[in-house]
């Protein structure tokens, strides 16, 4: 999958493992080695952006407004 | 033997810079939409035609004799790219790297001229030099042309320096946006050569970690972080060159590329002209302390045309005045 927007968390994940094994193997061209960590850098801020959304999600669950666990509340986008 | 030239009544005197190219370098053509183009010289040479730069003393690169290179590379490695030499058009060596009929040609005379101008440098005829030829060399390998390379032209010259000249310490810092591999290969077993290499981290060839320190930990390798500048390469340059200044070495010979510039397509990094003079005169510096000023740099990559030539002229401009 090419599209990075549309990615889950796991599949940015596994497609960025792939690429930093690439990056380490010394067998990626020269030309090709800047496209390639673009690549991974914007995986890295998407996987970030996962994160951040899933502790945002973690957050509504445990901390209600006066501070006790009051169910959850649902977050936009999520 | 060493051969060293001694400053007069503990005078220094004036020396020149020497430029050191040749024309094969123009035509070592590389197939169209390359980065290591041949157009890369010419910006350099445009670049240097300015008139700061009437002082440099431009000589001709000379063809280094075949047995040369076996200071650095296996007899059947020679053997292989001479014979897949074409008759014309290409012959791909990696995905890379290839060979054009004058090419072997011009990696012999960019041998040949860092040796020739490690010649000059320790007979006292110049101060320092720069050798503007390609292709360049730093990933070329023991036994494997690779990343545009085909001999290792800074290691080979460290040798001849030690071996040819009789020195005993002999420094090379590389500060192209990737990691010398084909230097470290060539240089890993020898206790007389420091080898220090700043590039950026992970980028091609994926080596160049701080643990890969040589076999007796005469090799320094600097990885930076993608996207960092001038602040953070002088941070890591510093104590480096404070621990060649306790290497002593009677020579510093550089592989300067200049891809770690900000306008580079091939580097992440964000260097700058002003990183570049910086580096250089650090560089000096080292040099005077160390070995009266002996410093002799080869061209290594850059691929901005533009970013390239005035980071050149940054550089030479640098050697020039402190040359003197």
């Amino acid at each position: 999958m090419s599209d990075i927007a549309k990615m889950s968390f796991e599949e940015a994940m596994k497609a960025l493992e792939g690429v930093v094994r690439d990056l380490e193997s010394g067998n990626v061209e020269l030309e090709k080695s800047i496209a390639l960590y673009e690549q991974g850098a914007r995986l890295k801020a998407h996987c970030e952006k996962k994160l951040k959304e899933a502790e945002e999600k973690v957050a509504k669950i445990t901390l209600g407004p006066d501070g006790a666990p009051n169910g959850i509340t649902p977050v936009e986008g999520l | 033997m060493a051969r060293l030239a001694r400053p007069n009544q503990g005078e220094r005197a004036d020396l020149s810079t020497l430029f050191l190219t040749h024309d094969t370098g123009l035509s070592h053509v590389t197939p169209a939409g390359h980065p290591e183009r041949v157009e890369r010289l010419e910006a350099i040479f445009a670049a240097l035609r300015a008139p700061d730069f009437a002082d440099l003393v431009r000589r001709t690169a000379p063809a280094a004799p075949e047995a040369e290179a076996l200071r650095g590379h296996a007899e059947t490695y020679l053997k292989a790219i001479r014979t897949a030499l074409p008759d014309e058009g290409w012959t791909p060596l990696d995905p890379d790297t290839f060979m054009a009929p004058t090419s072997l040609e011009a990696a012999f005379r960019a041998v040949g001229g860092a040796e020739a101008a490690v010649d000059a440098v320790l007979a006292g005829e110049a101060r320092s030099a720069f050798v503007a030829m390609r292709p360049p060399g730093h990933h070329a390998e023991r036994a494997r042309a690779m990343g545009f390379c085909l001999l290792g032209t800074v290691a080979i010259a460290a040798k001849y320096a030690l071996d040819h000249h009789g020195l005993s310490r002999v420094a090379v810092l590389d500060f192209d946006v990737h990691h010398g591999n084909g230097t470290q290969d060539l240089l890993w077993d020898e206790p007389r050569a420091m080898f220090v290499s700043s590039h950026q981290m992970p980028l091609y060839p994926g080596t160049g970690a701080a643990d890969e320190t040589g076999a007796h930990g005469q090799i320094v390798n600097l990885p930076l972080a993608p996207g960092t500048g001038g602040h953070e390469m002088r941070a890591v340059w510093e104590p480096a060159l404070a621990r060649v200044a306790d290497f002593a070495p009677e020579l510093i010979l550089v592989s300067a590329g200049f891809d770690a510039h900000r306008d580079d397509p091939l580097g992440g990094l964000n260097w700058t002209e002003a990183d570049y003079g910086w580096i250089t005169h650090a560089i000096c510096d080292l040099a005077e302390d160390c070995c009266e000023g002996r410093v002799v740099s080869s061209l290594e990559g850059g691929y901005d045309l533009a970013a390239l030539g005035a980071s050149v002229a940054a550089h030479v401009k640098v050697l020039m005045e402190r040359s003197g």
